[in-house]
């Protein structure tokens, strides 16, 4: 009755559809790029920034593209990454703290408070929603490379300090939460 | 298609919209009939409206991101295949008038080209009746063909050549 090939026309179909997503996943995280901008312009390692805002912004456009769950990861691991992100480019313009005659830079201890906030929300947000892993995994990567742009400033240290913050701020929430049940 | 299919095809293109990967070929299955129905609805030609219907369901899975969980799947993806029926019928409609005018210009050529024949044929009838030195020099100049003359001589021989095929042609077709 037919003599459309429907397998063709449905791999046709198929193949524009996962276009679409891209190109909507791509428009819908521009705005993304302002960031990475502003990061790369106020840090004094821009080419790092660049990097890591390069890496957010493809992880941002898969997210998207994937959709279900780790679409839902976007905004919120966006969002909380610009904590650590501001944090880190504020401290890293105001330079170093000095006690005596030992100073230290204001950069990691930044990263790592910035880091714990993010993480506390993240968790808050997740476990409201009732979110599965793929949130998560989604959101702590999102958050971890967006704050990395500015604590970047002091190399894989300030990146160390927004990931110990962050797994902190988790566990955190965590912690909270299964007290807040079992009360 | 019954209410149940119905909000079974909304809940399945609400999955698809999310990027459920799993509902894309029960949507399309689902939705190839309507869709194939309202184009050969809208357009007669029953070849055209497979084609028309392919480009619409493409164009419905394409725009799946927009839909609204609040609407009919059914009537929103029927939508979106009339608009793209009607944009085909436009298309076809534009295709058809570019071709008229195409036949109607190498129609125009046709005959741009058999006045030339025709002229042609005149314009050599006329060479026949110079004498072979004249259709020499008109041959060595329109033709460039190598001739034992050259300088002011072949310009001499061209001039009168010329003036003798020129009178030829006037007596002979009335034209100058």
């Amino acid at each position: 009755m037919d003599s459309i090939d429907l397998a063709r026309v449905e791999r046709r179909a198929r193949r524009k559809y996962e276009w679409a997503r891209v190109r909507r996943a791509v428009f819908g995280f521009a705005p993304a790029l302002f960031v990475v901008a502003s990061a790369a312009f106020m840090n004094h390692r821009s080419s790092t920034a660049l990097v890591l805002g390069a890496a957010m912004f493809v992880v941002g456009v898969g997210l998207l593209w994937y959709g279900r769950e780790l679409r839902r990861a976007v905004l919120p691991g966006l969002a909380m990454g610009l904590l650590p992100l501001a944090l880190a480019l504020c401290a890293n313009h105001m330079g170093h703290a000095c006690m005596g005659d030992r100073c230290m830079t204001l950069c990691v201890p930044a990263c790592a408070v910035g880091g714990l906030g993010a993480g506390i929300g993240i968790s808050l947000i997740g476990l409201r929603w009732k979110q599965g892993w793929p949130f998560w995994i989604g959101a702590t990567t999102l958050t971890l490379l967006t704050g990395a742009m500015g604590c970047s400033c002091v190399g894989y240290g300030g990146v160390a300090g927004l990931a110990f913050g962050y797994a902190v701020g988790l566990l955190c929430g965590f912690v909270r939460r299964r007290s807040s049940r079992s009360l | 298609m019954d209410p149940n299919q119905k909000a079974q095809l909304d809940s399945l293109v609400a999955r698809l919209a999310e990027g459920d990967r799993a509902a894309f070929t029960p949507v399309f299955q689902a939705l190839w009939q309507p869709v194939r129905r309202l184009c050969r609805s809208m357009l007669a030609n029953d070849a055209d409206a497979a084609d028309a219907a392919q480009q619409a369901l493409e164009k419905v899975l394409t725009r799946s991101g927009d839909y609204d969980r609040k609407r009919p799947a059914l009537s929103w993806a029927l939508a979106i295949a009339a608009w793209e029926c009607r944009t085909f019928a436009r298309k076809r409609a534009r295709r058809r008038e570019i071709a008229e005018e195409q036949v109607a210009e190498t129609g125009a050529g046709s005959e741009q080209e058999l006045i030339e024949r025709e002229l042609m044929r005149a314009a050599v009838d006329a060479l026949g009746t110079l004498t072979p030195q004249d259709r020499e020099a008109l041959v060595a100049t329109f033709w460039e063909e190598a001739t034992n003359v050259a300088g002011a001589t072949l310009r001499k021989r061209r001039e009168r050549a010329l003036k003798r095929l020129r009178d030829t042609f006037k007596r002979i077709y009335g034209l100058d």
